[in-house]
């Protein structure tokens, strides 16, 4: 049994983290087992100190998540047929529109949920990602947090989706009005699956191993 | 880390052991590949379906929108129009559309494409699905690929034909289109079996030329003997088998159309192309049977200085009572010049040379010769009643033996003349009138009055009681004449007239005495002659009294027993008289009325009367008879005059009908145009402004 210096926890220069103290925590109910444990004696899930396959995870996720970001772009989101007429309309083309009926609020919402959000998890997913695999020390609880919001923040994505599949499901009077989904919807919630796959496969505890190994 | 150590075992070395790459690769790497090609592959596919891009330019792009205007064939929607711009010059509208790649192929030079629009036309109402889902261009083009094509003209007006379409193309000639539309029907024993395409003028600008597409199988019914005719509108003809009005298909009647029969057999198979005559009617088509339509004909003028009202353009041109041609034209020109010059009448004869006997192939040229000659011995032209009901006209060429000598002339106008005799114009129905009116002014009425009055008067005078008490009367009036001169008195002249002589004698001597012989002598003369007169009446009695025997007889023949008692009343009546002193008087008097009744009777007995009344009553009877047979003859008559007059007023009414119908039908019209503005005006709205279906405005 090793003796840990307790007093120096909380601070950065005295961190120690339970891989340092032979400890496995379980990610699942958080229960420690020693490092030599395979499965969590309380739940039953498997344990890992470090997932070593986290990075290649994150960057397959990520590049499969923007990939899928390309055609939900391009193709139009919602094919909007009503008696006289037939639409398409992309996200951006949607948001274009909404600016023109003067709908600023929805647009904004609309062009947060479905352009800033995926393009801001991409963002945040590859610069962890980078910064993890340089051993960079820096902004360590920054970091940290941005990974939170990503978790966070990457299911809200999904709020355009819904309201596609709401407005699929509802608007169905045959000739006069129908409202179908897009390639671009089942592209756009791949993505936001892909990315929220990416923002998981993520360990986050590799955030302070790169940092000991660069301190 | 290194520098403080913490007490206790020396750590350990937890660096995993490096494996290589390919190793330590995870399975996830497999979702972005998998992403990435079934990205590529969406992108190639694509870029692969992505249709072939084709230019139309039209006139008129109305409608067409780029990104939504569907190109279709055969109603499947098989390309999409991308952009929608200008030629230079801004002439034409180009339309780029995408062609799916499978049919791209077949865009040979035989693809047409035209705009489909909401269409309401007297055949029906076509297209209204684009009202509201906007126009589509639609293409058509056979189902052989040949050398693809991808620019193409767009038309203004849907095919009418589609390529591939079975059937023969035709061309008809006509001389007037406005029966003519595009899209009009072809008929054939009254269905239709093809329709006109547009009506142009021919090169020279005197014929309409429509091609006309009869649909397979029906184009085996044309033949070179086939005839067409026009059966736009509806026709009117009367003649001994009444009016008979000739409606075809609503459709026709207001777009017009052609009809077409083949009625002998034996015909060449027509081939695309072939050239037909478009006749007027019915009858002068199948007249037409025998006679090459397409022959040259020649063209002759006929001069009128009369009117030729009821002469028409197709009237007949007939010569020795057989159609030879037909009044092409009619105009007036002015002939000579200056103080001479004077309006005539021309009516243009088209006259077919093979029509009057010379070979099929005769020239016009060889016609005018032919005709000239002719006119040299005689022929004339006039006018002539060819319907007696219609008063229609018709040109006769007449063989004029003492005609004056005259030729075909070329001196007025672009035709030669052919001269004039005088016309033979029967106007039908102001003879009709004439027989009529005669006949209601013959005094038919007034004769039967005075014949019948005449036998009431005859009947009356026999009748009458004095006529037949005259007789009796006769005889007591002679009797008692007889009484008068067997009488007493009239015994007793002569002793009076010896007492008269002897008072005479003594007048005498006393006269003699007066010196007064001289005037005693005259005296004695007028005595004589008194004397005389006298004797004369006494010598007359006895051939008064056979004469009043005869008459007694024959009165007794007339024996009338029933009028003895009024005889005797009228005879005691008589008795009176004769006792009168006035009877004294009567032998002179008597005498007289005896002449007149001698003559009376001797009128009556020779027959004189009798003949005269016998003469009246068989002038009566023949009279009678003759209006008897007027009046079995008039049912007859008032027949044939009803059924003219029915059949003018059939006439008539039809005019009448069909001016009314004619006015009814072009208010149909009219309203059908206003429909169909309002329909078109609809749907241009609406196709300009779909979202006014919704939002109302």
């Amino acid at each position: 049994m090793q003796v840990f210096d307790l007093g120096s926890t909380g601070t950065v220069s005295g961190l120690i983290t339970a891989r340092e103290a032979g400890l496995v925590a379980c990610q699942r109910c958080g229960q420690v087992h020693r490092q030599d444990a395979s499965y969590c004696k309380r739940c039953d899930g498997a344990l890992q100190s470090r997932d070593t396959e986290s990075l290649q995870k994150v960057w397959a996720w990520l590049i499969a998540g923007m990939i899928a970001y390309i055609p939900a772009n391009v193709y139009p989101m919602l094919l909007t047929s009503t008696l006289v007429e037939r639409s398409e309309s992309t996200i951006i083309g949607g948001v274009w529109e909404l600016i023109h009926h003067g709908s600023i609020g929805i647009a904004i919402i609309v062009f947060v949920a479905s352009v800033m959000i995926p393009m801001g998890k991409f963002v945040a997913i590859i610069y962890l990602a980078v910064t993890v695999q340089q051993r960079s020390g820096a902004h360590q609880h920054g970091r940290h947090k941005a990974y939170e919001i990503v978790e966070f923040i990457g299911r809200w994505s999904m709020i355009d989706v819904f309201v596609v599949a709401i407005l699929s499901a509802l608007v169905q009077l045959n000739t006069i009005a129908t409202i179908n989904p897009g390639i671009a919807a089942v592209s756009f919630a791949l993505s936001v699956i892909f990315t929220m796959l990416s923002a998981q496969s993520f360990d986050a505890r590799l955030i302070w191993d790169a940092d000991r190994t660069a301190g | 880390m290194t520098n403080t150590e913490p007490t206790g075992p020396a750590r350990l070395d937890v660096r995993p052991v490096k494996r290589p790459v390919w190793k330590r690769l995870s399975l996830v790497w497999l979702v972005p590949l998998i992403a990435l090609g079934a990205s590529l592959y969406a992108a190639w596919q694509s870029y692969q379906d992505q249709g072939t891009l084709i230019t139309i330019s039209f006139e008129n792009a109305a409608g067409i929108t780029a990104g939504e205007t569907a190109i279709k064939y055969r109603d499947v929607t098989v390309g999409e129009v991308e952009d929608v711009d200008f030629t230079f010059g801004l002439t034409d509208v180009l339309v780029h559309a995408r062609i799916d790649k499978t049919v791209a192929p077949y865009l040979d030079d035989d693809a047409q494409f035209w705009v489909v629009r909401p269409d309401v036309s007297v055949r029906g109402i076509t297209g209204l699905d684009t009202v509201l889902s906007g126009v589509y261009i639609e293409g058509n083009w056979d189902t052989d690929a040949d050398v693809a094509q991808f620019e193409f003209v767009g038309m203004e007006q849907p095919a009418l034909t589609r390529a591939g379409q079975r059937g023969t193309q035709i061309v008809l000639r006509a001389n007037d289109g406005s029966a003519l539309s595009e899209g009009a029907p072809v008929l054939h024993k009254g269905i239709q079996v093809g329709y006109l395409e547009t009506p142009e003028l021919s090169s020279d600008g005197r014929q309409v030329v429509v091609t006309a597409f009869i649909e397979s199988p029906y184009d085996r019914r044309v033949t070179s003997s086939t005839r067409f005719w026009d059966t736009s509108g509806f026709s009117v003809s009367f003649g001994t088998g009444g009016v008979s009005l000739d409606v075809n298909s609503l459709a026709s009647l207001i777009e017009g159309g052609v009809a077409f029969d083949t009625i002998v057999s034996g015909g060449n198979p027509v081939r695309d192309g072939q050239m037909f005559d478009i006749f007027d009617e019915e009858q002068a088509a199948r007249d037409s049977l025998f006679i090459d339509p397409n022959a040259a004909v020649l063209e002759m003028a006929v001069l009128f200085e009369q009117s030729v009202s009821g002469l028409s353009e197709g009237a007949e041109v007939r010569f020795q009572g057989i159609r030879i041609g037909e009044v092409s034209d009619l105009s007036a020109i002015v002939v000579g010049e200056g103080e001479s010059a004077e309006v005539r009448l021309q009516a243009v004869l088209a006259i077919e040379p093979s029509r009057l006997g010379m070979s099929v192939d005769a020239t016009p040229d060889a016609a005018l010769a032919l005709i000239s000659d002719f006119v040299a011995r005689g022929l004339r032209a006039r006018m002539v009643t060819g319907n007696i009901l219609s008063g229609a006209l018709l040109v006769e060429l007449v063989q004029i033996d003492d005609a004056l000598p005259a030729i075909v002339t070329l001196t007025s106008g672009q035709y030669p003349v052919i001269p004039t005799t005088g016309s033979e114009i029967s106007d039908v129905a102001a003879t009709a009138e004439g027989v009529l009116a005669r006949i209601n002014a013959l005094p038919v009425e007034d004769l039967m009055d005075g014949a019948i009055d005449m036998m009431d008067s005859i009947e009356r005078l026999a009748n009458d009681e004095y006529t037949r008490a005259a007789p009796a009367a006769l005889v007591e009036l002679l009797d008692e004449t007889r009484t008068l001169v067997a009488s007493e008195d009239t015994q007793a002249i002569p002793g009076d007239l010896r007492t008269v002589i002897r008072d005479l004698d003594a007048i005498v001597a006393s006269a003699q005495d007066a010196d007064l012989i001289g005037d005693l002598d005259s005296v004695l003369e007028t005595a004589n002659a008194a004397v005389a007169n006298l004797d004369a009446a006494t010598e007359n009695l006895p051939e008064i009294i056979a004469q009043v025997e005869t008459l007694t007889a024959k009165a007794n023949a007339l024996a009338l027993e029933g009028l003895i008692a009024t005889a005797n009343d009228t005879l005691a009546g008589i008795d009176d008289l004769v006792s009168s002193e006035d009877a004294a008087a009567l032998p002179g008097t008597l005498n007289s009325a005896l002449d007149e009744m001698r003559g009376f009777l001797a009128e009556v007995r020779e027959g004189g009367a009798i003949e005269n009344v016998n003469a009246a009553l068989e002038a009566a009877n023949q009279a009678a008879q003759a209006i008897e047979t007027s009046v079995s003859t008039l049912p007859e008559l008032s027949a044939r005059a009803s059924r003219l007059v029915a059949q003018t007023e059939a006439v008539v009414n039809t005019y009448s009908e069909r001016s009314r119908f004619g006015t009814e039908t072009l208010q149909t019209l009219r309203d059908i145009q206003t429909a169909a503005d309002a329909v078109s005006a609809l749907a241009r709205t609406i196709q300009r402004n779909p979202n006014s279906l919704l939002t109302g405005r």
